[in-house]
């Protein structure tokens, strides 16, 4: 219905203040279907916030936010997801005390019968749902931590902040979403998860059709690697975008993290 | 002998020690006599789990649970049974099972959805109040009335659902408890539904049966008529658990858990907090009404004073003692606190005080309640 | 309704106000320093009640019998040990379960609250009847056509006024109160900067309970009764109170406290049935007001970190 549309998401001159502080000061930002696009900047520039006016945890002070041709701003967090936006967050936010199974299946709420009849009666029906739900997500696992995809079923505590992170990708992708927002998904990662990481992200890209990323990061070298585009925020406005080299060599975005000497 | 059937051996053994225990402790006058029980049971229970039985015990009624469920219910059976000729402890057995419904109801409340409740005794009240005005003042079938008391719970409980869902931690506390005192107070000012001094409530009768006379079989034989409800107790919290069970090991379960645990994570995933915090709250409502119109008329006569602020706590302590989220737990917990203090006649004026002082033991040491609640597992047994 | 019976009305309505606006107090700086509700407050001010009145006891036993020797020693007394018996319970049980999940602080300190109302019930001669307590304000009493002033409604106003701005100057202008609203508003660098997290706690929990005493040792001078289960309904309406008016906020606390003693006036006045329904009607009103605020009136100044 909506595919078709290059253009997946839209920031118009989105504004959030919190009090007196701006954290998005008339933001723009455009991400075409299939891209992964940086989204760049110092500590506290906004980028998560952003996030959050998206996914509708924040509602937007001034402007509009696009998605696939809808105009989504301010709609609740719930109408987000079902739209097809989903997110992790850059403190690590699962359900420790659930299993690893519990806290994928959260993610896909979308797909799965949640009537009351259903659950309480029909439990053949649900038992089969819930056997390809199994299925399904055990496959994802494979692709991101293959030791995990056997233990679906143990708490998610038992496991370290990595296992975590990428039981957390795996909630955000299971409901097959047609936008991903990473937020800081290598933070506490070496080169080489890091690098493992990004990998597996682009395996799962193409299993699902059409997903575009927007990945918040501080780790360059991911950026680098694997971003269609960068898109630099300073003090919540857009100062500099295009492809990481131009955008690593623009002196704006130099002084942001750096400083003007 | 295979595995299967050693696990069966032990979760059978295991249910037929605790139907003697239960007998034992309920047939017991001596006081002597009952801490004596007591201290044994909590020796062997503390020993057992040293050396690793009471896991090999839950393993056994998880991977055989049809049959331990069915046998559990056919022990109750047979301590009823054994008492049959006897009031008191049936009418004993049939308060806990009433209990242990209502918490079942308080446990989908905020075991499951964290919705705070502190107002439970009030929400009893209702279904009391219904059954005793329906009962009096209306032909409406009794088991019928039964439902209907769990139908006004919920309706009353609808005038909370705004506060409730508008508020939380702390704030929603207040608010519940704030409602419990309306409650009983204005129970108390006013005379319509009998005042502080109460209200009588005609017994149940189905079709013609009724509860409240005594059966005779025979000329030798007269069984307690509290056996019938007992026996409707015991539908009533069976049926309580099966949908705890289900709603647990459902979508639902995991929605209801996402909403206690993390708001903002379930609403990014599409979860409608509002929607399953009135569900939750609604459902135990209805169970913790129905479990108040059987207790009405079990009891024949209701007043304010049962539904105070304390009986409240009782309840919420009941669901945090046996473990939050924990059915068997809850089952536990309910017939510990009811039967304890009634066998315990010495320590009858020392209750209240005792009762506190273990609670807050427990939650000092052992928060998470004497059997916790564990991983979901949508289907027993199962993992893939 | 003729302006003397108004009249009286109001003024006890200040004087609840009053007490339930200590109570409050304490709720409020419990929150604010540990983010906990001490559900035994209540019970704090009775046990603290009794203290006092046992200390008059013992003095009218060693045939003391100075009205002012007897106020100041049951104030002393009560104050006193009930600043000890705060910072002890905060010590030994809510300390420890700092961590802990709210609920189960809630539920502890609920049982804590029974046992020592349960305690006093048990092993205070005669507890379970309730207790006369002393006169020892001047009766005198002014009259202004139909209204009465007592003179003890006056002085106790006075009294619980001076507390009040004693409390607030402590915690605004000595440095063991910016301690306190330093641990109120961040522990992690409260600490770092140096301050003693747990000394602090105490002191306030301490502070906390002896104000609560000295509100129970009021509300036993104006009814002349005290009975082992007064804690109970104070602290349910301090603890609303408190919400109301915004957990964590001393001024909150302290409006929070008048404005339930206005909604018992208002509903005691206005309503044509029985002033019985005065606690309905108030709560009432409280759940009313959750629902438009559901953080209080003075909103909790907290925001989650997403």
């Amino acid at each position: 219905m909506t595919k078709g549309h290059d253009k997946v998401l839209a920031f118009r001159g989105v504004t959030k203040r919190f009090g007196g502080v701006v954290a998005l000061d008339h933001f723009d930002m455009e991400v075409d279907e299939g891209q992964i696009v940086g989204l760049i900047g110092p500590n506290g520039s906004g980028k998560t916030t952003s996030f959050n006016v998206l996914t509708g945890i924040y509602a937007a002070n001034g402007g509009e936010v696009e998605f696939l041709g809808q105009d989504i701003t301010n709609w609740p967090a719930q109408k987000v997801y079902e739209a097809g936006v989903a997110r992790t967050f850059q403190r690590s936010r699962l359900c420790v005390d659930l299993s690893i199974f519990d806290n994928i299946m959260i993610g896909n709420h979308q797909h799965l019968n949640h009537g009351l009849m259903f659950n309480i009666f029909k439990r053949k029906a649900f038992r089969r749902q819930m056997e390809e739900s199994y299925e399904e997500a055990k496959e994802l696992m494979t692709i991101f931590d293959p030791p995990l995809a056997d233990r679906m079923f143990e708490a998610v505590g038992t496991f370290n902040m990595i296992d975590r992170r990428r039981i957390e990708i795996c909630r955000a992708l299971i409901s097959h979403p047609r936008l991903l927002l990473l937020d800081e998904p290598s933070a506490g990662m070496t080169e080489d998860e890091t690098r493992q990481l990004m990998d597996d992200i682009l395996v799962a890209r193409e299993r699902i059709d059409g997903l575009s990323i927007v990945l918040v990061e501080h780790e360059m070298g991911m950026i680098e690697r694997v971003t269609d585009r960068c898109v630099v925020l300073n003090f919540g406005q857009k100062i500099c975008e295009g492809e990481y080299r131009e955008v690593a060599s623009d002196k704006l975005v130099q002084e942001a993290y750096l400083g003007v000497e | 002998m295979t595995d299967k059937s050693k696990d069966m051996l032990i979760g059978l053994t295991a249910i037929v020690l605790g139907s003697v225990f239960l007998i034992t402790f309920i047939a017991i006058e001596s006081q002597v006599g009952i801490l004596a029980l007591i201290g044994m049971t909590a020796i062997a229970v503390v020993v057992s789990a040293r050396m690793g039985i009471s896991k090999r015990i839950s393993e056994a009624f998880s991977s055989n649970e049809a049959l331990m469920n069915g046998t559990v219910i056919v022990a109750l059976l047979v301590v009823t049974v054994w008492f049959r000729e006897d009031h008191f402890p049936l009418l004993m057995i049939a308060t806990v099972m009433l209990y242990l419904t209502a918490c079942l109801g308080l446990n989908i409340q905020f075991g499951y959805t964290g919705v705070v409740n502190f107002s439970g005794a009030a929400f009893f009240g209702v279904g009391c109040y219904t059954a005793a005005v329906l009962n009096q003042h209306t032909a409406i079938p009794h088991l019928m009335v039964v439902v209907l008391g769990g139908v006004a719970a919920a309706l009353v409980g609808s005038i909370l659902i705004l506060p409730v869902l508008r508020t939380r931690g702390h704030y929603a506390a207040v608010v519940t408890i704030a409602f419990g005192i309306l409650f009983k107070t204005f129970l108390e000012v006013n005379d319509t539904l009998g005042g502080p001094q109460g209200l009588k409530v005609p017994g149940m009768e189905v079709l013609g049966w009724n509860f409240n006379s005594n059966i005779e079989i025979g000329d030798e034989i007269e069984l307690s008529f509290y056996l019938n409800y007992v026996a409707i107790g015991l539908i009533l919290s069976v049926l309580a658990f099966a949908l705890t069970r289900r709603v647990e090991r459902s979508w639902v379960g995991l929605s209801l858990d996402a909403v206690r645990l993390d708001e903002t994570v379930a609403a990014c995933f599409g979860i409608n907090i509002r929607r399953w915090k009135i569900t939750a709250f609604t459902l135990g409502n209805v169970l913790v009404g129905m479990a108040g119109a059987v207790f009405a008329m079990m009891l024949g006569f209701i007043a304010p004073t049962n539904f105070a602020f304390g009986d409240s706590l009782i309840l919420v302590s009941i669901v945090l003692l046996g473990g939050m989220g924990s059915p068997w737990g809850t089952v536990v917990a309910a017939g510990l606190v009811i039967l304890l203090p009634e066998k315990l006649q010495a320590i009858q004026e020392y209750r209240f005080l005792l009762y506190a002082i273990v609670v807050i033991l427990i939650l000092l040491f052992r928060p998470q309640g004497l059997l916790p609640r564990g991983l979901r597992a949508y289907v027993p047994g199962w993992r893939g | 309704m003729d302006a003397g019976l108004l009249g009286q009305f109001v003024a006890n309505g200040m004087m609840l106000g009053m007490m339930y606006a200590l109570v409050a107090v304490g709720f409020t700086l419990f929150f604010g320093v540990l983010d906990v509700i001490k559900f035994s407050h209540g019970d704090v001010l009775m046990v603290g009640t009794f203290a006092g009145f046992s200390a008059y006891l013992g003095l009218s036993a060693m045939g003391i019998d100075n009205v002012f020797v007897q106020l100041v020693g049951i104030l002393v007394v009560a104050v006193c040990s009930m600043a000890f018996l705060g910072a002890v319970i905060a010590r030994y049980l809510v300390l420890p379960l700092k961590s802990a999940p709210p609920l189960n602080i809630l539920l502890i300190t609920l049982m804590l609250g029974t046992v020592l109302r349960e305690a006093v019930r048990l092993f205070f001669p005669d507890g379970s009847n309730p207790k006369p307590f002393p006169y020892l304000l001047p009766t005198d009493t002014w009259s202004f056509g139909s209204f009465t002033l007592r003179a003890d409604s006056v002085i106790l106003l006075l009294g619980g006024l001076l507390v009040i701005v004693g409390v607030h100057v402590l915690i605004n202008k000595t440095k063991m109160g910016l301690a306190m609203r330093a641990v109120a508003q961040d522990e992690e660098t409260a600490k770092c900067m140096g301050i003693n997290f747990n000394m602090i706690v105490l002191l306030t929990f301490a502070l906390g309970s002896g104000v609560a005493a000295f509100a129970g040792v009021m509300n036993g001078l104006y009814y002349n009764e005290i009975n082992f289960s007064m804690g109970l309904l104070l602290g349910v309406i301090g603890f609303s109170a408190a919400i109301i008016g915004g957990l964590g906020n001393i001024y909150g606390a302290i409006l929070g406290g008048f404005l339930f003693a206005a909604l018992q006036t208002v509903g005691a006045v206005a309503l044509p049935f029985s002033s019985a329904y005065k606690d309905v009607f108030a709560f009432a009103v409280v759940i009313a007001l959750m629902v438009w605020r559901p953080t209080g009136l003075i909103a909790e100044k907290s925001s989650e970190r997403v």
